[in-house]
């Protein structure tokens, strides 16, 4: 994590910053003591750990008041490009910045949650950035359009922000970067919210704010009739609550696990998971099902299909690999057979012709010897 | 260097004809207990989520089917000493189907513990021993060539059953796959049908009607002499050694032959595989998460396994044609003790290893080494031993390796665990496969020159002249009179044969 000083004229607007350094604690109130983050512009690339941190965040919230003074939480992803508008003076401190980030996310407990997301507009027209932001719960969000330094022949052009053809004012943070700030605490304000820039060509970015997502198991989950089918449904944020449905043709049915306790058990092994066992299936369980998690912001739904077979279905193959089986062990066993007989059969042929030859060499032996002892 | 390659069984095998049907046997019959545990874990998941179990239980039963393959050796040895391969590969082949059979109707995972650990793991020590052993009765001159062949089943099975599990899986559920694979896993029973008895007695039929007139039928004479030889002096050797009357012990030994913890090849084998084990499996287990923790994806990870598999089945036939060759054969316990040293310096190098390319190398090298030392692990045993002794030897081995093979493992787990790190798991093993490389090496070296010292002195024994006679005529008092001018009566001797020839001759008038 660095702390990047934003250096335009360097002198100069570290003065400033100091400036409201100084007199942000009076002004809000608090205690001098108090650790104050500096607002900083931060490149993103991805982004990933922010949102990471987001969630934490959320989940440690109690959106219960919002104070107008909120602590601005902005921390940098790991950012090698030169081309930072921003790099004049980076310090690394990490010590100090993650410190600063744990008291921060204290603080937000009590003051609800403020977030920053930034995207780098495209010099090419064309193409679209897109960032998608996830939100559990209700949050103050700012989102910033920012124009690379590469692209120095943009600069100056009309940027609009809208969602949908609604148009939102904006405020301009610095001489090439966007923002609006929004409150999001119900469905109706997640959406796509784009900024365009228009000059010769159009170049958007679009933040897409959504619920988070459900992961089930993609694949047909397989069971068999009698047996006991096990559905699991993971969210990344702990969602206020579970429901279940199963589909049959177009219409929804809830599942109500207190109504048939021995049929369906719903269970939650965790706060993000939820875990829904059928037991005594049958045909008719075949379908899809729907886990619905229910967040503040909106519902979001995860897909589960269900097959159930009958036993005969795996039974057809076994019985097919089994029989030949069976068929290969006789053959081996006939065709040993056959060849043990063909040898006997050999032998005994053998056998007979040398105790053929056997018996003509003895009545030679016996006709030669004669000669011989006659000769002598 | 090694004593001639001589056969003791009592008869030529005949390295060839029915005997590669054996070899194709003997690889499906060998394939599988090597790669069902780990085509096995793709069910893991599924019955973590029906059971709800954790990992470590569910992972007990590959932990108690290997257990009971290995363990189950001796056993396997003594069926096969009392009935032949035959009938205990077919018993075999019919327990692991049972077992799996039984296992898709489990309602908990201690019935399937002991469904797929205990009577499926049986079934694989009944298959895998014999399956080795009756390599040796048919192989002498080509043998490590069927050996290897055969060790390279096991390769080719994980590649065909890892793809085979997963397709089940998808289509008909855990317990349907049980039920599929219970059938796939009696073909061990037709492995077991090719494996045609072969001995003493049958060899001598194959030698009569091989060769033709009177020649033939002495020929039959002595080797009938021989088979009868052949098992008497075996009861007479013992007898003559333990005259005390312990007869349970030679009945033991006649089952399963402990008087093998004297003989010095054996007991060096013995030690150096058993420590070898602790850093041979290790490595390969955590070879998935070592990638995924260095950052590659799931599926690259995976293909690095396949990777392996596909190095080791080309690997385990070449060594085999290596170890046949002409000048490697006497010194094939030299190449074990060095494909042994060659697997754990890769291991030693592999955290050196970087990024995937880095990592697909060493996973090369890795297969090579795997394969060089699976496809000889039995063959330097049968080389030292014999195959007659063969039997008794490997059950009295992997009863000892059994306890290594399941440490291995969760130790280099354990060294993972604690620092955190896959490097020390990776020399850990690699160390200890150096060290037993070396070990095998110098020891080795030792009992040839031992052996060859034996050779000679059994040679020298042999031509005296004067030794031979005191042995032979020891008893008769007559005998001991004239043995003191033993070498002066040879020609006395000569000439009454010669006398005696003359008065037949005689005779004839």
């Amino acid at each position: 994590m660095r702390v990047v000083f934003s250096a335009k004229g360097p002198g100069r607007l570290l003065q400033r910053l100091l400036l409201v350094l100084l007199l942000c604690p009076f002004l809000s109130g608090r205690s001098p003591a108090d650790p104050t983050m500096i607002t900083q512009d931060a490149n993103q690339s991805q982004g990933n750990s922010l949102t990471k941190m987001q969630a934490e965040l959320n989940e440690s919230s109690d959106n219960t008041s919002y104070e107008p003074i909120t602590r601005t939480v902005n921390w940098k992803t790991q950012d090698n490009s030169p081309d930072d508008l921003t790099l004049g003076h980076s310090v690394s401190t990490p010590d100090i910045t993650t410190q600063e980030l744990k008291q921060a996310a204290n603080e937000s407990l009590s003051n609800g949650t403020y977030v920053e997301y930034e995207v780098l507009l495209p010099g090419v027209s064309g193409t679209s950035v897109g960032k998608n932001i996830t939100l559990s719960s209700a949050t103050r969000i700012e989102l910033s359009c920012k124009l690379d330094k590469k692209y120095p022949h943009l600069r100056g052009l009309q940027v609009t922000w809208k969602r949908g053809n609604e148009t939102i004012r904006h405020i301009n943070k610095t001489e090439n970067s966007w923002s609006i700030q929004l409150m999001i605490s119900d469905n109706s304000q997640l959406g796509n919210y784009s900024c365009t820039l228009k000059g010769e060509e159009e170049i958007s970015a679009v933040f897409f704010l959504e619920v988070p997502k459900i992961e089930t198991k993609e694949k047909l989950i397989v069971s068999y009739e009698r047996d006991t089918a096990i559905m699991i449904c993971k969210s990344s944020y702990a969602p206020i609550s579970w429901t279940w449905y199963m589909t049959n043709g177009s219409e929804q049915i809830t599942i109500n696990d207190s109504l048939l306790a021995d049929k369906y058990v719903i269970s939650g092994i965790s706060a993000n998971v939820t875990q829904l066992k059928i037991t005594k299936l049958t045909k008719e369980d075949d379908g899809v099902y729907l886990c619905e998690a229910a967040f503040e912001l909106g519902k979001s739904k995860g897909k589960l299909k269900l097959k159930v077979l009958s036993f005969i279905v795996p039974l057809k193959p076994f019985l097919a690999i089994v029989a030949e089986v069976v068929i290969l062990v006789t053959i081996i066993f006939l065709y040993e057979m056959y060849l043990k007989k063909k040898e006997k059969r050999a032998e005994y042929e053998r056998e007979f012709d040398q105790i053929e030859q056997l018996k003509s060499e003895e009545s030679n032996g016996l006709e030669n010897s004669g000669p011989r002892h006659r000769r002598i | 260097m090694s004593p001639p390659i001589s056969s003791d069984l009592g008869y030529i095998p005949p390295d060839g004809g029915w005997g590669w049907a054996v070899v194709f046997g003997a690889s499906i019959s060998i394939g599988f207990p090597y790669s069902f545990p780990k085509a096995f874990t793709i069910y893991f998941k599924e019955l973590q989520a029906v059971y709800s179990i954790s990992y470590s239980q569910v992972a007990w039963i590959t932990s108690i089917l290997c257990a009971t393959t290995y363990g189950g050796g001796p056993l396997s040895s003594i069926l096969v000493n009392r009935y032949g391969s035959r009938p205990v590969v077919m018993l075999g082949g019919l327990l692991c189907g049972v077992g799996m059979i039984l296992a898709s109707f489990c309602t908990s995972i201690l019935q399937i513990y002991i469904c797929v650990g205990f009577i499926t793991g049986l079934g694989f020590a009944l298959n895998l021993q014999p399956s080795v052993i009756i390599i040796g009765k048919y192989f002498l001159k080509r043998r490590p060539i069927a050996n290897s062949l055969a060790m390279a089943g096991s390769p080719v099975m994980l590649c065909s059953l890892a793809p085979l599990n997963q397709f089940l899986l998808d289509n008909f559920g855990w317990r349907g796959s049980f039920l599929i694979l219970g059938a796939i896993l009696l073909h061990c029973c037709v492995a077991g049908a090719l494996f045609r008895p072969i001995g003493a007695a049958t060899a001598s039929v194959k030698t009569r009607v091989t060769e033709e007139g009177k020649a033939a039928l002495e020929k039959k004479v002595t080797e009938d002499a021989m088979e009868m030889n052949s098992p008497m002096n075996v009861p007479m050797e013992n007898k003559t050694e333990e005259e005390g009357g312990k007869n349970c012990c030679e009945k033991i030994n006649q089952y399963l032959d402990f008087s093998l913890f004297k003989h010095r090849g054996f007991l060096i084998y013995m030690v150096g595989n058993v420590l070898m084990f602790l850093g041979f499996f290790a490595p390969l287990v955590f070879l998935a998460p070592y990638a995924k923790h260095t950052g590659i994806d799931e599926y690259s990870a995976a293909f690095l396994l396949s990777i392996l598999a596909i190095v080791d089945m080309f690997s385990r036939p070449t060594t085999g044609i290596i170890a046949n060759s002409k000048w490697m054969r006497p010194r094939i316990q030299y190449f074990f003790s060095f494909s042994i040293a060659f697997n754990g310096t890769c291991h030693l190098l592999c955290p050196l290893a970087s990024g995937y390319t880095g990592l697909v190398i060493y996973t090369v090298f890795f297969g090579l080494a795997f394969g060089m030392v699976s496809a000889m692990l039995f063959e330097t045993l049968m080389d030292l031993v014999g195959a007659a002794r063969f039997t008794s030897a490997i059950g009295l081995v992997t009863i000892a390796e059994c306890c290594t093979i399941l440490l291995g493992p969760p130790l280099g787990g354990t060294l993972i665990d604690t620092f955190g790190d896959y490097k020390y798991m990776f020399i850990k093993c690699g160390a200890v496969m150096v060290l037993v490389g070396a070990f095998l090496f110098i020891m080795n070296y030792y009992n040839y020159r031992m052996l060859a010292k034996e050779e000679k002195e059994r040679k020298a024994k042999e031509d005296d002249p004067e030794s031979v006679r005191t042995e032979n005529e020891g008893r008769n008092n007559w005998d001991k009179e004239t043995t003191q001018g033993g070498p002066e009566l040879e020609p006395l001797r000569e000439e009454q044969e010669g006398l005696k020839k003359q008065v037949n001759g005689t005779n004839e008038f």
